[in-house]
């Protein structure tokens, strides 16, 4: 029985929203099955567990010390996100993947939207008024600037656009999150979005030695390449390592300046999918265009997402209500990527080839160069006072 | 057509193939059970429950 087969029968079965849960026995073993990796990944609110890959990292980490103040697994960005997919990715490769598992597994398809739309009040845009207009005006430009022209070399490369416009979300959010929550909207494989994810973190691995150099080279005061790295590189902590790489002024600048990145994140993702999806509207019956290709109409839980983003902003969500939220937004997450983990193959994964690197690479250079001019023009006309 | 062996059980169910009416059950349930948590967190929190 093929994919359309089993959709005509869950239409034929089917009494209400619910039927999409299955039966309770159909789903347990896959359910279980998340539940123990995200418990013996990440340290989750509720979860006494001290044997996560989370501790094992930190204690690593303890093991081989600071790098620029940063830790080694924070630079390789570790998080809830990636040490269940990668704990789901070893377990799916060495021992497979029992076919009672499966039902339960697809419980992802309802767990991604239900952890972005959660994900809402963690970005509250006036976090970020303290930097003053010129350093927002800058994140906010070059977020839109590198996902325009992301997408445009991967087009000129002939990358696959799915690809393509899960690494213009990484790399211009500066953040490899976006890439999971591009998934749902671009319908991207999930090979991709690891794959994207990796040649954003690679990339930054790179970006995090180059900018410092830079930086000093065209002479940018320690203050604005605190800003040039968080912009230029982001990632969190490869953004850290860079800025103090360039001294310990730069680097406490750079967690100031950090949150005006962050919470434009959103402003990113959504670009990104807007731009793809007009053009698989205007370029219907295009068989190259494939990103967002199955998504109709502007999905209604991206909608509510936007419409709690903007609730955020105006603080309806205050400090301990936004801290709940995101301890269960971790949940979401850790059993949403076991599962994400769990269906991929390394060779799919590997299968995706130098191409799309190239694309982050090339990219993620063209920002560096006009960032660092920008801040550098910024910096003498006085926009951007010393 | 080949089988997926990480996603695919031998039904033919592929747990990443996510499309037509079962897609808009999985989405209504997310937006469903995410206003759910964010409302009873929130109004936790205003009733100084939190």
């Amino acid at each position: 029985m093929n994919t359309n087969s089993m959709a005509i029968n869950y239409d034929l079965n089917r009494k209400s929203w619910f039927s999409s849960l299955y039966g309770l026995r159909e789903v347990l073993p896959g359910l279980l099955a998340m539940f123990f990796i995200a418990i013996f990944s990440n340290n989750l609110a509720g979860v006494p567990n001290p044997f996560t890959l989370e501790n094992l990292f930190a204690w690593l980490d303890g093991v081989i010390g600071p790098l620029h103040h940063q830790s080694f697994f924070q630079i390789m960005n570790s998080n809830f996100v990636w040490n269940p997919l990668l704990l789901g990715l070893i377990l799916g490769n060495v021992f497979g993947v029992p076919d009672c598992w499966k039902r339960g597994l697809s419980y992802i398809h309802m767990l991604m939207p239900l952890g972005i739309i959660m994900l809402a009040p963690h970005f509250m845009v006036g976090h970020a008024f303290k930097l003053g207009a010129a350093p927002i005006l800058i994140c906010t430009a070059f977020l839109f600037l590198t996902a325009t022209v992301t997408l445009w070399v991967s087009r000129l490369l002939r990358l696959d656009d799915r690809h393509g416009s899960i690494i213009a979300g990484g790399l211009a959010t500066g953040d490899p999150h976006a890439c999971a929550i591009l998934m749902p909207l671009i319908k991207a494989k999930g090979g991709q979005v690891v794959h994207a994810t990796a040649c954003v973190i690679v990339f930054g691995l790179i970006a995090m030695q180059l900018l410092p150099v830079l930086g000093e080279w065209v002479g940018i005061p320690p203050k604005y390449l605190g800003l040039a790295s968080v912009v230029g590189v982001g990632n969190g902590s490869q953004a850290l390592y860079a800025a103090f790489g360039g001294g310990y002024e730069a680097g406490r600048w750079a967690t100031w300046f950090d949150v005006g990145r962050h919470v434009i994140m959103p402003a990113g993702f959504l670009y990104v999918f807007i731009v793809m999806f007009v053009r698989k509207l205007r370029r219907r019956n295009d068989p190259e265009v494939l990103a967002t290709r199955g998504v109709k109409t502007f999905p209604v839980w991206l909608g509510v997402f936007v419409f709690l983003w903007v609730l955020a902003c105006l603080h309806v969500f205050k400090e301990p209500a936004h801290h709940a939220v995101f301890a269960m937004v971790k949940w979401d997450f850790s059993l949403a990527a076991a599962a994400l983990g769990l269906s991929l193959s390394f060779r799919e994964i590997a299968g995706h080839g130098f191409k799309g690197f190239a694309v982050t690479c090339i990219a993620g250079l063209i920002r560096i160069a006009l960032l660092l001019a920008a801040i550098l023009v910024c910096v003498k006309t006085g926009l951007l006072p010393a | 057509m080949s089988r997926h062996p990480h996603t695919t059980d031998e039904h033919g169910f592929d747990f990443m193939a996510n499309t037509g009416r079962e897609e808009q059950d999985r989405d209504c349930l997310g937006i469903l059970f995410a206003l759910a948590v964010m409302a009873c967190v929130t109004v936790s929190q205003y009733l100084g429950l939190l």
